[in-house]
């Protein structure tokens, strides 16, 4: 009996032990001037699992700068895979374009317990495939434990659930002295503050049972731009997004305390991923990718949801393409209205684009990356 | 074949075998975990060793709690200071039936309510309790029905609810704003239960009561009995009154530290090796059931079979839902344990949730109905334990005869609870 | 740190008693109950999970 056991513990724990620490390769595209450390912000995360990189596209012609915040929720696939696009593709010609992958890396190497997520999961590619880390919504438990018997924010003082003393997007605007999630966001709060950030773009996806979807939510600082976004996209692109304010009772989040606490707008992109419905069937890597599922149609035609969803379902390019066009939009609202701080940036592709080519279309092949173009996440 | 004819069939197949299992006189773990690995066969996922060490991971840091604060609550006992606190409220108000009831249900409220689990108020409390009840003139399945039933709410009781706990663990929801919507409907429902069950009696004849007792290790006094759990309180309370400069413990190590108390002033030598390893031999039922289930979710989401169960239930009429509440949850429980709250209780709040109930509330109401599920078959956990620790002689039925007065009223009051929950929405934000 | 470091050592602590009650259990169930239970602890331990 023992020795079955054994087996179990042996071939779980490879599988765990394997995808914590599976590389994922980024090809620096042309438009990548340096990569730094989050660190380099804030040294008391040197060495730690959280030190994640920082891709600097940094235009000839002087303008504003904008920092896109991928893998706050790894479990939400669409804002890494952003990051991956602009990575290896954007280059950016007026002001600065900083780009992190893996916001909460701790994140990227866990799967939710009794989630049945698969750990990992593959974008085709016209040189093969590339594959991703699953990661989980929460910060891993071996980088952080225990928690406490309840989370109190700092500096707000409210009481939020234990397990989110582990949520990136419950942890804003950091503590220096905290646990290494409010680390990381204190560091991201330093980098913000540091480079003089314009705009923070936080990138997420949702269930469809949760209120908050397919919208941009907005600080009281970025609420013009972001209506007025949401206005363009509906009359140029082929989808909607909608427009919400940031609660001012809700503390902790990215879109509420980054702009409270810095000088930056900050603004937070929800995507739909049925994923991670609750009334979901098989859970398993189309699910994730290609975001079909009769349960949750069903749930839809009971009213219960607050999204459509059909047999098409979510795609990864939809949501991938919708993060894409609604950065692009926002920022040439942006432009329009503060030349001086304006952004203008080529080969990152629209809505439309994506949906046609794929996301595996702007992956770079590794094999091929020329020396000292190649990082890892 | 459509994902529901599909899934259906797998679901059929882990009740089959689930079934069958407990037939061949399984234990309800194994027959859980039997039925989890079929249905991982049946989804064509073979037997996953991933999926089923991630599942039994799910509840690891609510075993740490459970194991860590019975081990207190054993410890506390072999001290001697359990049996000094009964003996001295039994002298002091043997005369008064109506005081000596609320600090009974004081004392059985307590061990459910910080460890989550009935059983340990069962043991640790239940036993000294139904000596004191006996010589008030109760009968024996009388007894039990009191113990059961308390200890049941106990278990819902705050801090520790594990049914609300682990239904707001599964809709992303904080388990914050729960302490008074559960603490009231337990303390009002546990009092009702012991003064309708236990009011008829006679006197207590004290002396036999405190031979039968066991005694009180000498030099055990109120500041031993007590320093622990002021203790406890302190680091709750320090960690929430100065959480950015007080390190986090979290509640295992603050069990640990109340333990470490309790040995340091115990007037007797505890054999701390002992008394931890048969906590754990004590816990198995209950670490396995939890481990069970655990394994038992995950294989679940991951066939589709729980998104079935899910989309099934906040497809269904609300009336109909209501009114089935007070049946199918204690079938659940009685089914599932605590995978009760993930697999019922889930999709059930955010049923709720959607049509605009207060889900803290009425998973609060939920909470209370969910233990009564306890004494039934298949497992009837909670109600063996209580016969045998009571001693009862009579047949188990004499016992649920006496739960039926008082459970209709929780059924009821846990009911009432989710239908109203928004007019009482304003208990969770005291 | 050392909170977690103390957490480790609680989570080997009953890791042992686990197995010690395995080792001195007599039921065929209760063992594989054991086996089941000890599975989360020795990943922790191990620091793979
Ligand atoms: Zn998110």
């Amino acid at each position: 009996m023992s020795l079955i056991g054994l087996v179990f513990l042996v071939f779980a724990g490879i599988s765990f032990y394997k995808i914590r620490h599976l590389k994922e390769p980024v090809v620096l595209g042309p438009g990548v001037t340096q990569v730094k450390k989050l660190s380099t912000y804030f040294p008391k995360i040197k060495g730690s699992i959280n030190d994640a990189n920082i891709y600097f596209l940094e235009g000839s012609e002087p303008g504003g700068t904008i920092l896109i915040l991928g893998g706050s929720h790894p479990e939400e696939p669409a804002g890494r895979l952003l990051g991956w696009i602009f990575a290896e593709n954007a280059i950016v010609e007026k002001g600065t374009v900083i780009v992190i992958l893996s916001a909460n890396r701790s994140g990227t190497t866990v799967t939710r317990l009794g989630g049945a997520y698969p750990p990992d999961y593959s974008i085709p590619t016209e040189w093969g495939e590339q594959t991703f880390r699953m990661g989980d919504r929460w910060s891993n438990p071996l980088d952080q434990w225990p928690d406490p018997e309840v989370y109190i924010h700092y500096p707000s003082g409210q009481e939020l659930a234990y397990v989110d003393i582990r949520n990136l997007n419950r942890t804003w605007p950091g503590r220096a002295n905290g646990t290494l999630t409010e680390k990381t966001c204190f560091a991201l709060t330093q980098l913000i503050k540091d480079e003089g950030v314009d705009i923070v773009f936080d990138l997420h996806e949702a269930e469809l049972q949760y209120p908050v979807i397919s919208t941009i939510v907005a600080h009281e600082k970025g609420q013009d731009l972001a209506a007025m976004a949401s206005m363009m996209i509906s009359g140029t692109e082929d989808f909607s997004m909608g427009v919400e304010n940031s609660p001012e009772a809700l503390r902790g989040l990215s879109h509420r305390e980054i702009g409270d606490h810095t000088d930056a707008i900050s603004l937070l992109l929800e995507a739909p991923e049925p994923f991670l419905d609750a009334t979901r069937g098989r859970t398993n890597r189309a699910l994730l990718l290609e975001g079909k599922d009769e349960f949750v149609v069903k749930a839809g035609k009971h009213g219960l949801l607050f999204e459509r969803i059909d047999e098409n379902g979510w795609h990864i390019d939809v949501r991938v393409g919708r993060h894409c066009s609604t950065i692009l939009q926002i920022l040439e609202l942006w432009s329009e209205d503060q030349p001086e701080r304006g952004i203008r940036m080529t080969h990152v592709p629209r809505y439309a684009e994506v949906i046609a080519n794929g996301t595996g279309h702007y992956l770079r092949d590794p094999s091929t990356a020329s020396p000292g173009k190649l990082t890892f996440e | 074949m459509s994902m529901f004819t599909s899934t259906q069939i797998i679901l059929a197949i882990m009740v089959v075998v689930y079934i069958v299992a407990k037939a061949l006189k399984l234990s309800t773990e194994l027959s859980m975990l039997l039925a989890a690995v079929a249905g991982a066969l049946a989804g064509g996922a073979g037997i996953p060793a991933r999926h089923i060490a991630e599942g039994a991971f799910t509840y690891f840091d609510i075993i740490l709690i459970f194991i860590t604060a019975t081990l207190f609550m054993n410890l506390l006992k072999e001290s001697g200071g359990v049996a000094f606190v009964i003996r001295g409220i039994l002298k002091k108000f043997h005369r008064r039936r109506s005081i000596l009831f609320i600090l009974i249900t004081i004392l059985l409220l307590i061990p459910g309510a910080l460890t989550g689990a009935g059983s340990v108020t069962v043991l640790i409390t239940g036993g000294m309790i139904s000596v004191v009840l006996s010589y008030m003139g109760l009968s024996k399945p009388k007894i039990a029905a009191i113990i059961f039933l308390i200890a049941g709410l106990s278990a819902a009781a705050p801090p520790v609810s594990l049914w609300a706990m682990l239904t707001a663990a599964g809709v992303n929801m904080p388990y914050v704003g729960f302490f008074l919507p559960l603490l009231i409907p337990c303390v009002v429902l546990a009092l009702l239960t012991i003064f309708i069950l236990g009011w008829k009696g006679q006197s207590v004849d004290l002396e036999k009561a405190l031979k039968e007792l066991p005694e009180a290790p000498k030099g055990m006094n109120w500041t031993r009995v007590l320093l622990p759990f002021l203790f406890f309180l302190a680091l709750v309370i320090l960690g929430r009154v100065l959480p950015h400069s007080f390190p986090i413990l979290g509640l295992p190590l603050i069990f640990v530290f109340s333990a470490f108390v309790t040995v340091l002033i115990s007037p007797v030598e505890l054999q701390i090796l002992k008394i931890s390893r048969d906590t754990v031999k004590q816990l198995l039922p209950l670490i396995g059931t939890l481990t069970c289930v655990g394994i038992l979710v995950q294989i679940m989401t991951l066939t589709g079979v729980r998104g079935l169960i899910a989309i099934s239930i906040v497809t269904l009429p609300i009336v109909a839902v209501f009114a089935s509440l007070f049946f199918v949850l204690p079938v659940s429980e009685a089914v599932l344990m605590w995978g009760a709250a993930p697999v019922l209780g889930v999709p059930l709040v955010l049923l709720f949730n959607t049509i605009g109930l207060n889900p803290i509330i009425a998973l609060a109401g939920m909470s209370i109905i969910w233990p009564l599920g306890d004494a039934l078959p298949p497992t009837a956990i909670i109600g063996r334990l209580t016969k045998d620790t009571v001693g009862m002689e009579e047949p188990y039925t004499q016992m649920l005869k006496h739960c039926i007065v008082p459970a209709l009223i929780i059924m009821a009051v846990g009911t009432l609870m989710v239908i109203f929950s928004k007019s009482l929405s304003f208990l969770t934000l005291l | 740190m050392i909170v977690t470091l103390l957490y480790y050592v609680l989570t080997a602590f009953i890791a042992l008693l686990i197995i010690w009650n395995l080792v001195k259990s007599k039921k065929w169930q209760d063992e594989i109950l054991y086996i089941i239970i000890l599975i989360p602890f020795l990943l922790r331990l191990l620091r793979l999970k």
